[in-house]
């Protein structure tokens, strides 16, 4: 551990001076200690002293580092990131290529035990429009009546249930009584249509009325239909729940809902959303959603990737904590960081010719902002590397990345078989269904791989996917994305 | 570029697998990784045509297509350039070849259906669809109308229903 005086003694002021003053004795020690003026031996390296401790002192993230006796050098202390590429350099070639890299980030032992668990607040919002109708309601008032009781004691709950209007059935609040949670439920019944903004605003609003800061923040999404008209008002929801740090997760029901929507409402915060086909599978998800939660190290995280000039970002999927695609922009909201476990996402970057003289190319540059009880941290990176002229000389891509890889491969398989039938050939989204099945059966995926069989099937004869098919397919090869299929 | 073997789809250096058909481009020796898979379903129609094909033809010409369903050659003129498609009593232009002997029109072959392209020098064939009525695929994926697809040896090209096989003797060894 540095001497957590010593950078302070350097520029000659006393710990705890404001960052005034530090720069005031910092523009004195320079003036003194430059070469140009100060020709005594050693000179130089007491410039190079007080130019790193100004370095780390002037800078709020590294200056707190150091004021809590962490190496300052490493801000990154306590968190782990790595990054694996596609290939091993980049080729000279007068055309584009394409490289695809691995970002992992994740928590050490030492700086999750430093840290103490948060409790959460969430907020159920539970879709009572006419088609939730009978054994639907009857299985949701079970599992959230279960799941209200295995929350702990600081953990804060509210349920909301929406048809066109949107009730609170239960005031956001820790440990409800039993008598609580019946009478709430005993309101749930089925009548109306679905507009899911009313939903998630009232569910947002429950949240609030308590600092977010404090908590690991959440709305558990349930529907079965889809929402006509209040999309963008949704997106716009979400956004700002986002930077509150909260998180929207979605369940889907049946074969009506829109999963599309779903899916793009809960990427914006950094949620997943899922398909159950199986009514049972209800209070399965929603255990697994707290179980999850439960393991958060930060309540939100967030990443910001910078491409390089002459660089394209071309597409971006987080493979951990849950696999889903995401949208393409500059930052993104990536829910929670988990205990133990690593995030992960991977990017594809087209890149343009590289000038010849330039031997080492910065593909992108991205910083991760982990936001923590006390201080937000920051880990910067920088995605690199080398040239090189000779194909032969290229690794092959390691196991994790190329697996990664493929899977991706599957999933914008259907993707495109979805556009063929959207853009009306039918034919072509045959064949490749085919092949995807023959691809998956490959790679011992034989469940998915006859789903895909037929679902070629169904679409020779109908033109368009089984209303099933299309969504379990889809998260199907979602799920493959996951290591070890989790 | 890399020219995916299977479906002729180009993609990017760099690029692992073929986005259109999901084969693996890139080769990878790594045993505990993945082995080589290419769907053969797609190009299916595997024939001994070695039989039914003239020696002399084989070893002189450039490009030679081949209907599966008869097991014989279909009659192209000698040029670098010419149409296929299904001759109608008083059509103003007509096809190069006409496929009526193959019943264009149960086959949903159009009248000027395709053009097909070929550069002896480079031993490249190419094929562009005229905007027919039920479109024409390669290897079973529909080709877009109006540009240049390449055909490898052994693909097999459809013109509506109908399909033939694609040979390039220059290309057989």
């Amino acid at each position: 551990m540095p001497d957590r005086t010593d950078f302070y003694r350097r520029l000659n002021i006393n710990t705890g001076a404001s960052e005034e003053a530090i720069k005031k004795a910092y523009r004195l020690a320079v003036r003194k200690a430059h070469p140009d003026v100060n020709k005594s031996e050693g000179a130089t390296q007491l410039f190079l002293d007080i130019q790193e401790a100004y370095k780390i002192l002037s800078d709020p993230n590294q200056k707190g580092n150091y004021d809590d006796g962490r190496d300052p050098h490493d801000s990154s202390s306590g968190i782990l990131t790595s990054l694996q590429y596609s290939q091993t350099a980049l080729l000279r070639i007068k055309e584009p290529q394409i490289i695809y890299s691995l970002v992992d980030i994740v928590s050490t032992k030492d700086e999750e035990q430093k840290s103490a668990d948060l409790p959460l607040n969430i907020s159920l919002v539970l879709d009572n429009s006419t088609s939730m109708k009978g054994p639907r309601l009857d299985i949701l008032r079970a599992a959230t009546k279960e799941i209200i009781n295995d929350l702990g004691k600081d953990d804060l709950v509210s349920v909301v249930s929406f048809n066109d209007r949107a009730k609170v059935l239960l005031p956001s609040q820790s440990q409800p009584s039993e008598i609580q949670i019946e009478t709430a439920l005993n309101n749930l019944y089925a009548e109306g249509g679905t507009e899911i903004f009313q939903g998630i605003e009232a569910g947002y609003e429950e949240i609030r009325k308590h600092p977010t800061l404090n908590y690991v923040n959440h709305i558990i999404l349930i529907t079965d239909g889809h929402t006509y008209g209040d999309e963008d008002n949704c997106f716009d929801l979400a956004n700002n729940a986002a930077d509150q740090d909260i998180g929207i997760s979605g369940l889907g029901i049946g074969i009506e809902w829109n999963d599309e929507f779903v899916d793009q409402l809960c990427a914006l915060t950094g949620g997943q959303s899922l398909f159950i086909h199986d009514l049972e599978q209800v209070k399965e998800f929603l255990e697994h959603s707290i179980a999850s939660l439960k393991e958060a190290f930060s309540r939100r995280l967030t990443l910001e990737v910078i491409p390089a000039p002459g660089i394209m970002m071309l597409s971006a999927f987080r493979i951990l904590p849950e696999a889903i695609p995401l949208p393409l922009q500059e930052k993104y909201s990536l829910g929670i960081l988990k205990k133990h476990q690593p995030h992960r996402v991977l990017f594809e970057f087209l890149v343009d010719p590289v000038p010849e003289k330039i031997d080492r190319v910065v593909i992108a540059s991205g910083e991760y902002v982990i936001k923590k009880k006390i201080r937000d941290q920051n880990i910067p990176f920088t995605l690199e590397r080398m040239m090189d002229s000779d194909p032969e000389s290229l690794e092959p891509p390691a196991p994790e990345i190329f697996k990664a890889i493929s899977h991706l491969t599957f999933y914008r398989l259907q993707e495109k078989a979805q556009r063929d039938i959207a853009s009306g050939n039918p034919g072509t989204a045959y064949q490749r269904l085919l092949n995807l099945s023959s691809h998956l059966m490959a790679k011992g995926e034989d469940a998915l791989a006859k789903i895909a069989m037929n679902e070629a099937n169904y679409i020779k004869s109908h033109n368009n996917f089984s209303p099933t098919g299309k969504k379990q397919l889809k998260y199907g090869t979602m799920r493959l994305l996951l290591p070890d299929n989790i | 570029m890399i020219t995916c073997r299977v479906c002729n789809n180009q993609e990017y250096q760099g690029i692992l697998f073929c986005g259109e058909c999901g084969s693996q481009l890139a080769f990878v020796t790594d045993q505990r990784v993945d082995t080589l898979v290419y769907p053969n379903q797609n190009r299916g129609l595997e024939v001994d045509f070695t039989q039914t094909i003239p020696k002399k033809l084989l070893e002189e010409s450039t490009f030679i297509l081949y209907s599966t369903e008869r097991d014989e050659v279909i009659e192209i003129p000698e040029q670098n350039e010419f149409t296929i498609g299904r001759f109608v009593e008083g059509q103003v232009i007509t096809p190069d070849v006409d496929l009526n002997h193959y019943e264009a029109y149960d086959m949903g072959i159009s009248r000027l259906h395709a053009t097909i392209r070929i550069n002896s020098k480079k031993n490249k064939v190419f094929v562009i669809d005229l905007g027919s009525a039920n479109g024409s695929s390669v290897n079973g994926y529909e080709i877009p109308a109006n540009s240049e697809v390449p055909l490898n040896h052994g693909d097999v090209l459809s013109l509506g229903k109908f399909k033939m096989k694609v040979i390039l003797p220059k290309d057989m060894k």
